[in-house]
């Protein structure tokens, strides 16, 4: 390239004036077997590529990105879970020497150890030689870090029901559920605050932390009444401690609001 | 035609030199599948830019429906994925992406480590790959939070505990991932959001151009 | 084009492919996305629904501004929203029904509000005017006659539905 005096320049810029003709490069320049990167090796690229979007497309069309429910922080029953690439934290920190007075440990020295020494495998294996059988305590090292990594994630991933899992996280929109005025008034509302079912069903039936809500319920009255006094699923009996006229009152407001409710929707 | 505005152009800007230098480099036959099948493993970088690429279209796209907000994003994720049409592809394509961009970023950790590809003179480009891993991983653990499901909601909580749990800036950490000492919530999502789209991935894309850059001057590392 | 024949050379060959192959890949990328987002654009615009407004013998020839509600669904988002028409019957009976969208740039007009122009209706912002019957004063800023919404009367109510390009042409008080 000409530098210094004669050189010229598209106006006051730095782009040089004098332009040669461009020729791409003759095969024969590079040596051997090498070969052009553009266009003849991202050729070759990009085939693999069109095979991999062709692949990747099929897999978001035959497995929908899956979606839970809406979040709902008094959901006691949910089994919290990472991504599939966290699993193997997250198992880790369900063992003794990784938990409790230990927590430090396995949350932060033993990750930190791991991806520290990931960080600078550079200046920790300084040897000269590549070969991976030549260095056989990174290469130990590595092996050991992924068959534990491996392990991990199988360890915790195997105890989960996935598909149950799934069945009970459905999306549905949160307001599939009627909100319904409700007649405090009522000498059914004055029972179900008595007998403290208010405690955990809330003040406007549509249950809390422990209980389901009442609204939309396949219940009739008399099943209501049984639970009442018998209790269901995590539902302890002897719920209920008022007289026979007054269940049967309690049974007929839940089934009020509930006919309310169908009405409105 | 297109060559006038082509000439046109590169007679101001003198464009030819930079798109030639990224072009006109020669590919070395050991990593060239055509000659020794077993160089595939040298795609598995390339794929993960590729894939990266996918990641920043569909997210991009994405955010033209989304809301950071705890009342409408689940629903407006819900909405575009059942009302929009294709909606359903194309959070598939960010969702299964992130997970195969972990996959690739592996399998390229691992081939690079296992050739020793990372010793001098490009030292600094492997601690480069390993900071991009880590935004990566980042970018999965605050992209899971922004549905707003169930799943979402107490993954972070589980984080957030963790982070608490570092000895001294523990819970100065926590709160400022959080944005509340306590509630995991509006404030959260709203932190998580502007950090999934605006924080790492202009991190991701500094680190990304050093990768290049270095590996253009360094070149790819020699045969075993 | 040159008029000899000339043989595509291995490099142009390669770039050919590398195109298409380039150009596979980037159109299954962006084809869903690109359909993802003009989805609103193709959405079919939904038919239109009558609501209830006002009861027809509070109709008057002079007009009055009638409000009324609608459940709108606004993607995930659903609300209330309140719509509201200057209503009055003109000379032949017929009920018209105004929009208080000024033309010009969607300010609301209201019925005889400047004291200047009392059988007008008045936009605020660029003192925009239009006749009773909806038409746009000349020389002020509106460029369109205000627009009418469908009606129909079911029962003696009023019920208004989509808003309709206003037609008329000269006239009005």
């Amino acid at each position: 390239m000409k530098r210094g005096k004669g050189m010229k320049f598209v106006g006051d810029s730095r782009v040089t004036a004098d332009k040669k003709k461009f020729i791409p490069k003759d095969y024969s320049e590079f040596p051997g077997r090498t070969e052009a990167f553009w266009p003849n090796y991202l050729l070759k690229e990009w085939l693999v590529g069109a095979v991999f979007i062709i692949g990747f497309l099929c897999l978001t069309i035959a497995h929908p990105a899956p979606l839970e429910k809406m979040a709902d922080p008094t959901d006691t029953s949910y089994l919290p879970l990472p991504d599939w690439y966290f699993l193997f934290l997250y198992q880790l920190l369900k063992y003794k020497f990784a938990s409790a007075q230990f927590f430090v440990l396995g949350a932060i020295v033993i990750p930190g150890l791991a991806f520290g020494g990931l960080l600078l495998a550079p200046f920790l294996d300084r040897g000269k030689e590549r070969r991976p059988h030549k260095r056989p305590i990174a290469t130990g090292l590595m092996i050991l870090s992924f068959i534990a990594v491996f392990w991990l994630t199988y360890e915790a991933s195997a105890h989960v029901d996935w598909e149950e899992k799934a069945e009970n996280n459905k999306p549905e929109l949160p307001d599939d559920q009627p909100t319904v005025e409700i007649d405090e008034s009522d000498p059914g509302y004055a029972l179900y605050e008595e007998n403290s079912c208010i405690n955990c069903h809330g003040g406007d039936l549509t249950g809390g932390g422990a209980a389901p809500g009442l609204i939309g319920m396949e219940h009739g009255v008399d099943e209501i009444k049984d639970i009442a006094v018998n209790g269901v699923g995590q539902m302890p009996a002897d719920q209920f401690q008022g007289t026979e006229e007054e269940l049967q009152q309690l049974a007929d407001f839940i089934v009020s609001v509930n006919e309310q409710a169908a009405e409105e929707e | 035609m297109l060559q006038k505005i082509y000439d046109w152009i590169d007679d101001r800007v003198d464009i030819t030199p930079l798109w030639r230098d990224i072009a006109d480099h020669e590919v070395p036959e050991h990593v060239n599948p055509a000659h020794h099948f077993s160089a595939f493993v040298y795609c598995f970088g390339g794929l993960t830019f590729f894939v990266t690429v996918i990641q920043i279209l569909s997210g991009m796209f994405l955010t033209m429906y989304y809301v950071p907000d705890i009342e409408n994003a689940w629903r407006s994720v819900y909405y575009l994925q059942t009302e929009v049409a294709h909606g359903q592809i194309v959070r598939g394509m960010h969702h299964w992406g992130a997970s195969v961009v972990i996959v690739m970023l592996f399998l390229h950790t691992l081939r690079v480590f296992f050739q020793g590809a990372y010793k001098k003179p490009r030292e600094l480009n492997w601690m480069v790959g390993v900071l991009l891993f880590f935004v990566m991983l980042a970018l999965g653990l605050t992209g899971y939070l922004l549905p707003w499901d169930n799943k979402a909601y107490f993954a972070t909580v589980v984080t957030l505990e963790i982070a608490e749990g570092v000895p001294v800036i523990g819970e100065m950490t926590k709160t400022l991932l959080n944005g509340d000492p306590s509630i995991v919530g509006a404030q959260t999502l709203a932190r998580f959001f502007a950090i999934h789209v605006f924080f790492l991935p202009a991190a991701l894309f500094v680190l990304m151009g050093i990768h290049f850059i270095m590996i253009r001057k360094q070149g790819i590392s020699g045969p075993l | 084009m040159s008029e000899k024949k000339q043989p595509v050379s291995r490099r142009q060959f390669l770039n050919y492919s590398l195109t298409g192959v380039g150009g596979f890949m980037a159109a299954s990328m962006l084809a869903p996305m690109v359909r993802f987002a003009i989805d609103p654009v193709l959405e079919a615009t939904s038919g239109s629904e009558m609501h209830a407004v006002v009861d027809v013998s509070e109709i008057t020839t002079e007009p009055q501004r009638f409000d009324w509600t609608v459940n709108q669904v606004d993607a995930w988002y659903t609300s209330d929203v309140t719509k509201s028409a200057w209503v009055y019957k003109d000379e032949n009976d017929e009920i018209v029904a105004l929009s208080p969208t000024c033309k010009h740039l969607g300010c609301a007009v209201s019925w005889a509000s400047n004291p200047d122009y009392p059988e007008e209706f008045f936009c605020p912002c660029h003192e925009g005017r239009y006749y009773k019957s909806g038409l746009n004063v000349p020389d002020t800023p509106p460029n369109a006659a205000l627009d009418l919404f469908e009606y129909e009367v079911k029962d003696g109510t009023l019920h208004l539905g989509n808003i309709v390009e206003n037609t008329v042409q000269e006239g009005g008080a």
